[in-house]
């Protein structure tokens, strides 16, 4: 029978052929070589440790412990922080997808588990592997505001963040020595018995196209090209050239963006009510009262600050506003008091935000009324927004209508 | 030639797995606790969706790419093909989100206040312009050299 032996034929050739991706000499490459991996592990390393360490001080922010205050001062550290953090995650989807083309053979090489440390180390992959992917995955989505999911994101951003450095220290305890040899190698050409069998490693220059050096700047200049075409959102002189940038800080109402505006947040009726009040109660010994309009007539301190989203996205502009230190005083508070603000928008989890002792007496502090020399708009927080030095900016809480003193 | 394997082992190997593991445990007894926020279930599925999505769907497409490029593209400018194919694949995946606007439905004018068709576009172009400016002059230089 022609057929069936044509047919027989071609599957022989499909499975065989070295160049098809059936056969293992498909993957054979020179750019599958135990010292670009370890190059682009090592970089992979620190760009997620940078994002670990700058997510974990953010959400030390946003969840703050008593006997760890964070810093009001210096006024610009969290802009540097969370910009760090976005910047990072961006630039390490190339270098993590790089990494695992490097290495995927690995994935699908048999048998599976050759060693009781073999086993060990590839069970922790998964949590490496699944983690990295899906941390920079959903950073990238949310920072487009994409949500796909319906988890909670910075819950479940923070917790696979720590299933993904557990991951990363067994994986770099695991692959130290190897790692240390790779990069202490001569560097040009291996001796081919040096070369990995699993990953198919052939000598450099066996056929055209990238180098390992080729790839490696390939990858490092994927990763600085969504740099510049997305830092310009934080790193404002280059904002020209922030075409992927998902904020343009000159771009909103009052020529400056907004995360939530007054329309989302449900707030278009009560913060323009006549009824609005905005008070001072709680540890008082005199608690407080005040209209939208007695606000702006009392508000007389003037800070240059940042707004810095935990998107990555900030800018920085001249407030006008009433210091919480002075509403302090003025309520008969202990010297000793924290404070709590809380917004006019109900049911959200950034409806309120709290001030440690060292945010509440700042003289930066304010309870601002003005922006840039304006009336702050509705979609900034008109009547009145919460402006402290060093906060993200989920906790410079707008609508603001009490200030809670504990 | 030692396989990766069997160099496995030794008191870095099991002092940090044991420290590993034990802030792997630290992040899913975390996930378990917030599981009103976390969603366990759902995220599974993107978290294990992701990385099946990738080795089995992603990766072996890369591949095929790889190989079809091997094929198609001329040996000297095969280099600077797949330079410029790696970095516009980053690009075009990051922009994903922004091209498609998934974040019209929040209302929110200063969220994604750009043309994200265009600009991919425009940056993609700067891309390719590069490489072809790179093989043009290596043309030169090899002829120059002839």
């Amino acid at each position: 029978m022609p057929a069936r032996e044509a047919l027989v034929e071609r599957v022989h050739e499909l499975t065989t052929d070295p160049d098809l991706p059936l056969h293992q000499h498909a993957y054979r490459s020179a750019l599958r070589d135990e010292r670009l991996a370890a190059f682009l592990g090592a970089s992979l390393g620190v760009l997620f440790s940078v994002c670990f360490l700058t997510g974990l001080y953010s959400h030390l922010h946003q969840h703050p412990l008593s006997w760890l205050p964070v810093p009001s001062r210096p006024a610009g550290l969290y802009r540097i922080t969370q910009g760090i953090h976005v910047a990072a995650g961006i630039a390490s989807m190339p270098v993590l997808l790089a990494k695992l083309w490097v290495v995927w053979p690995r994935f699908v090489s048999l048998p599976a588990v050759k060693s009781a440390t073999h086993l060990v180390e590839r069970i922790g992959l998964f949590p490496l592997v699944a983690g990295g992917i899906f941390m920079v995955f959903s950073g990238i989505a949310n920072v487009a505001q994409w949500y796909p999911w319906r988890f909670g994101f910075p819950a479940a951003h923070y917790w696979v963040a720590w299933v993904t450095i557990g991951a990363l220290i067994a994986h770099l305890g695991a692959k130290w020595a190897i790692a240390r040899q790779a990069l202490r190698r001569p560097s040009r050409r291996p001796a081919l018995a040096a070369a990995d069998p699993v990953l198919g490693t052939v000598a450099e220059g066996s056929h055209p196209g990238l180098t390992r050096r080729g790839l490696l700047a390939t990858v490092f200049g994927a990763a600085g090209a969504l740099t510049i075409a997305t830092v310009g959102q934080t790193v404002t002189p280059l904002r020209r050239l922030a075409l992927l940038a998902p904020r343009d800080p000159a771009v909103g109402p009052q020529g400056r963006p907004v995360n939530r505006s007054a329309a989302n947040a449900g707030v278009l009726h009560t913060a323009t009510s006549a009824n609005y009040r905005f008070v001072v109660e709680g540890k008082v010994r005199r608690p407080l009262s005040f209209t939208a309009d007695e606000l702006a007539s009392m508000s007389a301190h003037h800070a240059t600050l940042p707004i810095s989203c935990v998107e990555g996205w900030s800018y920085s502009a001249l407030w006008r506003g009433v210091r919480v230190r002075d509403l302090l005083v003025m309520a008969g508070a202990r010297p000793g008091a924290t404070a709590r603000v809380e917004s006019l928008e109900q049911g959200s989890p950034y409806s309120t935000s709290a001030l440690n002792h060292a945010q509440a007496h700042d003289a930066d502090t304010l309870l601002a009324t003005h922006l840039n020399g304006e009336r702050i708009g509705l979609d900034h927080g008109y009547p009145l927004r919460l402006i402290g030095p060093g906060r993200p900016g989920v906790n410079q809480t707008k609508w603001v209508t009490r200030l809670v003193v504990e | 030639m030692i396989e990766p394997e069997h160099r496995l082992g030794g008191r870095l190997f099991w002092v940090s797995a044991v420290v590993g593991w034990g802030v792997i445990a630290y992040g899913l007894r975390g996930l378990l606790q917030h599981h009103v926020d976390t969603r366990p279930a759902n995220l599974a599925t993107f978290v294990v969706g992701g990385a099946l999505l990738h080795d089995l769907l992603f990766a072996p497409l890369i591949l095929l790419v790889g190989v079809l490029v091997a094929r198609a593209a001329p040996r000297r400018g095969r280099a600077a093909v797949q330079a410029a194919l790696i970095v516009s694949g980053c690009l075009a995946l990051f922009s994903y989100p922004l091209v498609r606007n998934y974040a019209s439905v929040l209302h929110n004018p200063s969220s994604l206040p750009h043309n994200y068709t265009a600009n991919l576009a425009a940056v993609l172009g700067v891309v390719w312009g590069l490489a072809t400016a790179v093989l043009v002059v290596r043309g030169f230089r090899r002829r120059a050299a002839a």
